[in-house]
């Protein structure tokens, strides 16, 4: 026996005063004393100059540690605790997805492309002055095979790309559509669909798109098949795909916002804005949010689970002819431009919609009126260089300037200068409309009157994509097991919420469990830890009637002259009340059941009550002693009566 | 100026030749990979749904008997062999590879045959003990067909030759019997311990404790340390013996009694127990006061158990019915097997690979049920098999959603085995209430609630 235990021992000791299973504590506790003291001279003549990732550390610790960063944040100075627990979580998980963020870099810069850029050799060259034709000539011929005019008719003509940016579908005006691809430099398919076409949007891939025509949202397949007539789309005027819940989206003339299912078909919801016409609607990638521009300078936030705008905000005097969202790493989904018929472009901070961060006037702008051509239009690239696209020219501007206001301006005006330049192109016909960057490359083609201009903006393209999510390079089983992918990991369409925008990379925390009564409430006990008498008032079984009977106390009460002195009566006539035998009986009697007897005495006690309480009354002087009883007949004898 | 423009080369995104896997590229930034949790816990979601779609744990039914099996003994250094012995005295050697009876041996007792097990000294033997008061040592490879095969229709001209090697004949029907790992000694179980040598006819020892008066159910030699001997006895003890001194060292007296009792095969002081009250219990010897923990699942008495050959699993089987599959130190949610035909579930075993659990019923049919049901039992490749690993690591990370939780624990409970449990419950929470208000009406301090786990062991005795 005793080798036995000597045999136990040496794999695992047992502990002492423990009850559960032996030696499961102490071994941790051996490991956590010799993370505090390393005793190995090695790792500690390292440690000094080596240091584990960020995000491979754990994460409490990287929030404790003596970084510069954010995470340092204490907020004890918030009182309410459940606010300070989100604050600190948020912080917390914020720096966490910085260092993320960092080691991402640190990993991703060392290999494969590397962005593109514009140096400048003195402080007296601007950037601005450059004409595409410098460019072209600077890069070389393969390196600006984006740079591209194509001349067609039937403009003006918006365009998209892909989400891997290899696929640019174009869509003219009075219906000529076409989708290729510009890299390989094949076509897919063209259409001459001879009505109004109005957008264009590739769904899940380049396999399916759809265009909104002039009655219904058509969708067709890669070969140019017309697949579907969705007609509960009506007159749509803009598209966009929410790619991780297969949702199309149209907005239109009725002011009508349908998403549909594109993966089973069926219409989800067609929510009614009503404000009149939409004019512009794009998505915000990170949160699925939708954001609408209306005719009257509306800005509206929709998700397909609230009938009402999540956010309603008065963007402009006019219409609001674009809308962009930043997704670029730096902002993820925080800032947004609008653009609108009054002349301006205006970049907001969705954490604080009440005054946008920079707002300039544009030169040529304003125009809106041609046939077909809008007025400004504005996009994001990945890099977060937002392209303004008004009256004969495009303009790009590059973040940090965009999204802060100029220095020395005066901080109540919310119109200011514009940014400085980074590029400039001009247009050769107006009107012209549609940026689009090109995901993954630093080409942003513009559609015109004419066609459409493909120019090459330095730095606009994120140099490093990603295999799983887009793959510019990817092959056909590549692509079909992504899109087999996509539909099993799809998103149900509850899962929309604004609130996912403010965090981004990470779910809002779930809600702490709140009881119905409310927050500070004592958790119940459980049913069958309840008292008898609480588990029959919860089962519904409890006979509260003569429960608060007590005629002496009301007695008593009016007698009283103040509140201390009313409280001291209310005990005692409740001690006298209790020895009452009748009373006894009932209290003795309070079953669940329904007695006739019961029910006849309580009944007496009631009438006996009754007439006690007149009595008072007219001994008062109150109440007239024959007031509301009814005349018997031997009333008639009762002296002075006639 | 010098401008440079974003340019990816081919070469480093184009498969080299043809046929060649079209090289991928990873971008960490979570910038990158909107909704990543979101469609993550999708992923877990389905991989929860998928697990339970593809939980098929039964294999087969392995029949052959006629009456209820209640031993079964897998064969030492064989992953397919399994000896099981029925209340009609027959055993039969099943291949649960190839599914059919490699030895079969009809009326190898009078009555039941109680308790079966394989020699590890001698290959091929086999020994049976039985109600007829006799232990019989068999030579399998005798017995053994030259395909390895038994046809049923065997006519009585081969059971003429169906003779044991040695017949040891006792006072008392013997109930259990184990033999000891690397001498010819084997011990029995009836109304008293017995200890015999394989060339002697009569019991080299017999053991008893001084005050007891009990017939042993079960015993069960220590697997690292050979000379420790366990049984579990009608007198609702757990003794622990030394054959060398032949003395009972350590008597602990139960609340309940306990039907079977298993040796951890690597944790050398650890034994479960499987107890008349419905639970199971892991001891450590070295702390008989408490059990390290409580295995609550089973709504009738636990008829056996055995651990799994890597000592992080066991099984146990009941007389609700039921087989379930426990992880050491999981006191609850254990995996559950039934079936519409299976009765009493008198022995349970784990085959030696751990992929499989086998179980003895009443009715007679030895079952062999996947260890994980939703295993594929076929060849998985490596891709598939990386699949798995991470629908795995999905499911155990997301465990604590709701929803991803809810579907990875329910079972679909036979109707009399959930309200049986529901009516367990309700006398469990009367009776605890109870209690709560007879504290609740004592004096302050007078009577503090005793913990689960001290009330399992009443007395201790060495």
């Amino acid at each position: 026996m005793d080798s036995l235990f000597a045999k136990a021992d040496a794999i695992r000791p047992v502990a002492k005063g423990q009850h559960g299973r032996p030696g499961k504590h102490s071994i941790k506790k051996a490991k956590a004393k010799e993370d505090t003291t390393p005793s190995d001279a090695t790792a500690l003549s390292v440690r000094a100059h080596t240091s584990i990732p960020r995000s491979l550390q754990p994460q409490e610790t990287s929030a404790s540690d003596s970084t510069p960063s954010s995470s340092k944040q204490k907020f004890n100075h918030i009182k309410n605790p459940k606010l300070r627990t989100h604050l600190t979580q948020s912080s917390s998980r914020s720096s966490h997805i910085h260092s993320l963020r960092e080691d991402a870099s640190l990993l991703t810069d060392a290999l494969g492309a590397s962005s593109g850029q514009v140096e400048c050799d003195g402080p007296l060259e601007r950037t601005w002055r450059l004409s595409q034709e410098d460019i072209v000539k600077e890069v070389g011929a393969e390196a600006a095979r984006g740079r591209r005019e194509w001349v067609l008719d039937g403009g003006p003509y918006r365009s998209r790309y892909t989400r891997n940016g290899r696929h640019l579908g174009i869509v003219g005006r009075n219906g000529h559509v076409a989708s290729f691809d510009w890299m390989a430099g094949t076509m897919h398919s063209e259409l001459q669909l001879k009505e109004t076409c109005r957008d264009f949007t590739y769904l899940h891939d380049h396999t399916h798109f759809a265009v909104a025509q002039k009655k219904h949202v058509f969708i067709y397949d890669q070969n140019g098949v017309e697949l579907h007539r969705l007609a509960s789309h009506i007159e749509p005027s803009r598209l966009e795909f929410l790619p991780y819940h297969w949702l199309l989206a149209s907005v239109g003339n009725t002011g009508h916002l349908v998403y549909q299912d594109t993966s089973t078909g069926a219409l989800l919801t067609s929510l009614s804005t009503r404000l009149g016409p939409t004019l512009s609607l794009t998505q915000n990638p990170h949160s699925a949010v939708l954001y609408l521009g209306h005719t009257n300078g509306t800005l509206t936030l929709w998700t397909p689970n609230l009938s009402t705008p999540a956010v309603r905000l008065q963007a402009h005097l006019g219409g609001v002819t674009s809308v962009a969202v930043d997704a670029s790493s730096g902002s993820a989904g925080r800032y947004v431009a609008t653009a609108g018929m009054d002349g301006f472009v205006k970049v907001w901070d969705c954490r604080n919609w009440g005054k946008c961060v920079r707002g300039w006037a544009v030169r040529s702008g304003g125009g809106g009126g041609t046939k077909g051509g809008g007025g400004i239009e504005v996009d994001f690239s990945q890099k977060g260089f937002l392209a303004v696209v008004s009256g004969g020219s495009v303009n790009v501007y590059t973040p940090p300037t965009t999204r802060s206001p100029p220095p020395n301006s005066d901080p109540s005006s919310q119109i200011t200068v514009s940014p400085p330049l980074y590029l400039t192109h001009p247009l050769p016909h107006r009107p012209s409309t549609s940026p689009r960057f090109s995901p993954f490359h630093d080409v942003l083609t513009v559609g015109h009157a004419a066609g459409l201009s493909s120019i090459l903006v330095p730095g606009a393209g994120n140099p490093h994509f990603d295999s799983t999510e887009a793959d510019p390079f990817e092959g056909r089983k590549a692509r079909r097991e992504r899109e087999v992918r996509g539909l099993l990991d799809k998103l149900s369409p509850e899962m929309i919420t604004l609130d996912a925008s403010l965090t981004p990379g990470a779910l809002a925390p779930p809600p702490k469990q709140t009881l119905p009564g409310g927050e500070g409430k004592v958790p119940e006990l459980p049913y069958a830890r309840m008292t008898r008498i609480d588990r029959l008032k919860a089962s519904g079984k409890y006979d509260e009637t003569g429960e608060n009977e007590d005629p002496d106390v009301e007695m008593g009460d009016a007698e009283g002259t103040d509140g201390t002195k009313q409280e001291k009566l209310k005990e005692k006539h409740k001690m006298r009340g209790k020895s009452k035998s009748t009373k006894r009986y009932l209290r003795k009697h309070r079953k669940n059941v329904i007695d006739p007897t019961t029910v006849a005495i309580r009944a007496k006690l009631e009438k006996q009550r009754e007439e006690r309480r007149r009595e008072v009354d007219v001994k008062r002087g109150i109440v007239n002693e024959d007031a509301g009883r009814k005349k018997s007949a031997l009333d008639r004898f009762k002296r002075g009566v006639k | 100026m010098k401008i440079k423009v974003l340019q990816h080369s081919p070469t480093d995104h184009l498969p080299a030749r043809r046929g060649d896997p079209t090289p991928t590229s990873r971008n960490l930034d979570p910038d990158m990979h909107p909704f990543a949790r979101a469609r993550e816990r999708m992923r877990a979601l389905n991989a929860a749904k998928m697990d339970r779609m593809f939980a098929k744990p039964f294999v087969a039914a392995l029949e052959g008997h006629i009456d209820g099996v209640e031993a079964m003994a897998r064969r030492p250094n064989s992953l397919a062999e399994v000896a099981s012995a029925s209340w009609d005295g027959e055993i039969i050697v099943h291949d649960i590879a190839r599914r059919n009876h490699v030895v079969k041996i009809d009326n190898a007792h009078k009555g039941k045959i109680s308790g079966i097990c394989w020699s590890p000294y001698e290959e091929n033997r086999l020994l049976s003990c039985g109600s007829d008061m006799s232990v019989k040592i068999w030579d399998t490879a005798n017995l053994r067909d030259g395909d390895g095969d038994v046809s049923m229709e065997a006519g009585p001209s081969k059971f003429q030759k169906q003779k044991p090697v040695a017949v040891f004949n006792g006072k008392f029907a013997f109930n259990s019997i184990d033999h000891h790992r690397h001498d010819p000694i084997f011990a029995t179980a009836s109304s008293l311990l017995q200890v015999w040598d394989e060339t002697k006819t009569t019991p080299i020892s017999n053991i008893t404790h001084p005050t007891s008066h009990e017939s042993i159910s079960s015993l069960r030699f220590a697997p690292s340390e050979p000379s420790v001997l366990a049984s579990v006895g009608s007198d609702r003890t757990f003794i622990l013996y030394d054959i060398r001194t032949s003395t009972a060292e350590r008597r602990t007296i139960l609340s309940f009694r306990a039907n079977a009792l298993s040796w951890s095969p690597t944790f050398p002081t650890t034994v479960l127990l499987a107890s008349e009250d419905h639970n199971l219990y892991t001891f450590d010897l070295r702390q008989l006061k408490t059990p390290t923990q409580i295995y609550k699942g089973h709504v009738s008495a636990v008829m056996s158990c055995d651990w799994s050959p890597t000592g992080t699993e066991f099984v146990s089987g009941g007389w609700d019915r039921t087989v379930r599959i426990w992880k050491e130190g999981v006191g609850k949610q254990p995996e559950i097997y039934h079936t519409k035909r299976m009765q009493r579930v008198l022995s349970t075993l784990y085959s030696s690979d751990a992929r499989y659990v086998l179980s003895g019923s009443d009715e007679g049919n030895v079952r062999i049920w996947k260890a994980r049901a939703s295993d594929k039992l076929a060849v998985v490749n490596t891709r598939e098999k990386a699949a798995m690993e991470y629908r795995d690591a999905l499911r155990e990370r997301w465990k604590f959603d709701d929803e991803i939780g809810k579907v990875s624990r329910s079972r679909r409970i036979p109707k009399p085995v959930h309200k049986t449990h529901l009516l367990k419950h309700t006398m469990l929470d009367a009776r605890r209430v109870k209690e709560e208000r007879r504290r609740k009406h004592t004096r302050a301090g007078e009577s503090k609630p005793t913990a689960e786990r001290k009330k399992v062991v009443i007395e201790e005795q060495s």
